[in-house]
């Protein structure tokens, strides 16, 4: 657009009016020191809250990973260096890679679910229209703005071993062998429920992210595609995709941070059991810091996510490097 | 250096995220003035009755002129963490509250006073064995016993009636042989359970393990080590597998007392027993008003008949945070608080005392005196630092007692898991 914009202007502006040029440096040199300064100015107060809030906070994490830092540290007020130990005492707890494995497959599970649930979801919308279109979306928007621990609490009743509509409904469906059957005897199965209850509160943002992506795509382009008797499948390949594509990246990229730190939901619903095989690494943050007051050994678990996280979210950050103005096609 | 900026904004976004705790601490300076003084005491909501508390900081400030009390009542939830800012503080409170199993992770990080030399004159002689024993560390007393409460089988005497049962179970055969009779009387209502026991009430098969002459650890020194597979505890697990079985309660195998409320669900009235604490059958009330006069309580029984099973005491201990400019102030703040008045109103109030071992005002009520007549063989968990931590984190046993009843594991995997994970929280 910008292009289209400045080779417009350079062939309208006749050749021979050219401004006057003497004038306009001396303009400019007037204002220099102003017009040089005043955008930083105008940049400071978010920089410094920036650094308070976000490099403060990260620089004392790094630091804190680096000392024994328990209660009584604490409460004494000492500083007690231990160079690496804590990394090392982390890193040789056969316990953390199992954590750390589980952490990213389980994100890796729960962002593909939430992207295709969003994408599809999103596609749909599109074709529906009138009350159902209005249904939709504001089941949605409900979904969406539930608070999480409801959410977690009635996905506990929903899942309860006695009292639980699902074994009830299935028992009634004739799966007997649902009688009382606990959904959290296992790791895996446990993970599954927490994975479905995480999907159901992230899809619709992405869904609405997505959503919005296509109501760019112009329509004519769709019309067009019809004519030309193209496919469902070719008319979202050619024509949606390209528009969606960028939003799909972000909202994938937004999802493996939120779904890789996500503590609450995993926490309430079974504290990372049972025998700890639904401990992922927030839990083990939370153990090691909150529960077992070891700041120093936890500081060393978040600073070792931080690079978890960067090597997942490598190859959007290179992109983001890469192309200006955010556009991550 | 274009892209360095980039990649470090975008590492510290992350951080942002996921960053949960940082903090710094300053050091605590001894300084005592000459005038007007405040003591702060924080006691825990639902510890000690207002009418107790408002008497006992008059009397005080009367005898020590010139001394305000402070005195806020704290929250249970989200005390660990509020704890730990206010013992970090230059101004901590004088004198905190603690309850008993998390006392020893306190006292073994040297945060609180040391109070050996002053437990003769804080009433000594008459403490609660179990509390004084979670106040210990390394041979030190560094935290006094407060109160205590334990778990006791609450019951509908109606239904005890119309079941035909003449007494309150006095040994385990009995209370099976009541589950029996309850059965055939009320079982045909699909609704009704003789007992409600979740999967996960952890302190009631501590109970039973005691009873057979386990416990969860053994001490050496201030080293411990699990004992799940011993055959004492292994007996206590069989024991509650049977009485899970015998009571055909649904409560849920894989959740604890308190997920859903079993009190709640006591107040339904299709439970004719459940082990709870005495203000249990209190919220149990407040659905179901009539309940009240219909129920009883009897500590639970033992194997041996006539004698009553050993119970895990749960209650408080008082301690002084180390950084407490007033400590002098607060050890004679404690001093009144042990003293035999005050502990008799706390038994009146219908708890165990700490530092009282007379327990007759508690046989006034019927569900209080079963709690009294058990406390005397109480015990606590094992007294290590890291018990805190399992409590507030991971606890073996529920995963053991969930995995044994489901039938996930067999007795010895199930025991011998739990002693390991057990064994690696202590060290932890």
């Amino acid at each position: 657009m910008a292009t289209i914009h400045n080779t417009i202007r350079t062939d309208t502006v006749p050749a021979g009016t050219s401004p006057p040029a003497p004038a306009r440096a001396s303009g400019r040199k007037r204002a220099g020191l102003g017009e040089k300064t005043i955008p930083y100015l105008l940049l400071a107060p978010a920089v410094l809250v920036m650094l308070v809030l976000l490099a403060w906070p990260a620089l004392q994490v790094i630091g804190i990973s680096f000392r024994k830092l328990d209660l009584g540290e604490l409460v004494r007020g000492e500083v007690v260096w231990v160079g690496v130990t804590n990394y090392t005492e982390v890193l040789s707890d056969p316990e953390f890679w199992t954590i750390t494995l589980r952490t990213v497959l389980f994100t890796a599970a729960v962002v593909a679910g939430t992207v295709v649930a969003g994408l599809l979801i999103a596609v749909l919308m599109r074709h529906l229209t009138g009350p159902v279109k209005v249904f939709v979306q504001v089941t949605l928007v409900l979904a969406w703005a539930t608070p999480i621990l409801a959410t977690t609490t009635v996905f506990q009743w929903i899942f309860d071993q006695q009292y639980g509509i699902l074994n009830k409904t299935l028992v009634k469906l004739g799966f007997d062998s649902f009688q009382g059957y606990s959904w959290f005897s296992s790791g895996t199965s446990t993970l599954t429920v927490i994975g479905m209850l995480i999907l159901w509160q992230a899809v619709p943002f992405v869904c609405f992210t997505i959503y919005a992506g296509l109501l760019q795509a112009p329509k004519e382009l769709y019309e067009a595609a019809a004519m030309d008797g193209a496919s469902a499948w070719q008319t979202f390949s050619t024509v949606s995709w390209p528009t969606i594509r960028p939003l799909v990246t972000l909202a994938t990229f937004l999802s493996v941070i939120w779904d890789f730190k996500v503590f609450a939901q995993v926490w309430a619903i079974r504290g990372g059991g049972p025998d700890g095989e639904s401990t992922t690494l927030p839990v083990l943050l939370y153990l090691r810091g909150i529960a077992g007051r070891h700041f120093g050994v936890a500081s060393a678990v978040a600073v070792l996510m931080i690079l978890v996280l960067v090597v997942l979210t490598a190859r959007y950050l290179q992109l983001l490097l890469r192309t200006r103005e955010g556009d991550v096609s | 250096m274009k892209r360095l900026t980039k990649v470090m904004a975008g590492a510290a976004a992350i951080a942002l995220a996921t960053a949960g705790c940082a903090g710094s601490g300053g050091g605590g300076s001894e300084e005592s003035s000459g005038g007007p003084r405040t003591l702060t005491v924080w006691l825990m909501n639902g510890s000690a009755p207002e009418t107790l508390t408002d008497a006992l900081n008059k009397e005080f400030e009367g005898a020590n002129e010139g001394v305000t009390v402070k005195y806020e009542v704290q929250e249970w939830n989200g005390i660990q963490d509020k704890l730990t800012t206010a013992l970090a503080s230059q101004n901590p409170p004088d004198i905190i509250e603690l309850g008993n199993t998390q006392a020893p992770s306190f006292a073994a990080l040297d945060v609180l006073t040391d109070l050996t030399a002053d437990v003769d004159s804080m009433n000594g002689g008459q403490w609660l064995q179990s509390l004084k024993a979670s106040g210990e560390w390394d041979g030190k007393q560094f935290s006094t016993p407060f109160y205590a409460a334990n778990r006791s089988v609450i019951y509908r005497t109606d239904m005890f009636e119309q079941a035909g049962i003449a007494a309150a179970p006095t040994s385990r055969q009995e209370w099976l042989d009541a589950i029996t009779k309850l059965r055939a009387k009320f079982g045909s209502d699909p609704q009704f359970q003789a007992l409600y026991l979740p999967g996960q009430n952890w302190y009631t098969l501590l109970s039973f393990i005691y009873d057979e002459g386990g416990d969860i650890a053994e001490a050496n020194g201030t080293e411990f080590k699990a004992t799940m597979s011993s055959p004492e505890a292994k007996a206590g697990l069989e024991f509650y597998k049977e009485l899970v079985e015998a009571s055909g309660t649904t409560a849920p195998k894989d959740n604890d007392e308190q997920n859903p409320e079993q009190a709640g669900i006591y107040g339904q009235g299709k439970v004719a027993m459940m082990i709870a604490l005495p203000w249990e059958l209190g919220t149990a009330a407040k659905d179901n008003p009539d309940i009240e006069k219909n129920s009883s309580a009897f500590p639970i029984p033992s194997k041996n008949a006539g004698e009553t099973a050993p119970v895990f005491q749960g209650g408080s201990n008082l301690a002084i945070p180390v950084n407490s400019k007033n400590t002098d102030l607060a050890k004679d703040y404690l001093r009144l608080l042990l003293s035999d008045k005050y502990q008799t109103q706390f038994a009146e109030a219908g708890m165990v005392p700490g530092a009282s071992t007379d327990l007759s005002a508690l046989d006034a009520n019927p569900v209080s005196k079963a709690m009294a007549a058990a406390s005397k063989n109480g015990r606590s968990v094992p007294a290590t630092p890291t018990w805190a931590t399992i409590e507030a984190g991971q606890n073996p046993l529920k995963d053991m007692l969930t995995a044994y009843l489901t039938g996930v594991k067999d007795i010895d995997t199930a025991t011998t898991d739990a002693d390991t994970a057990l064994d690696a929280a202590f060290t932890g």
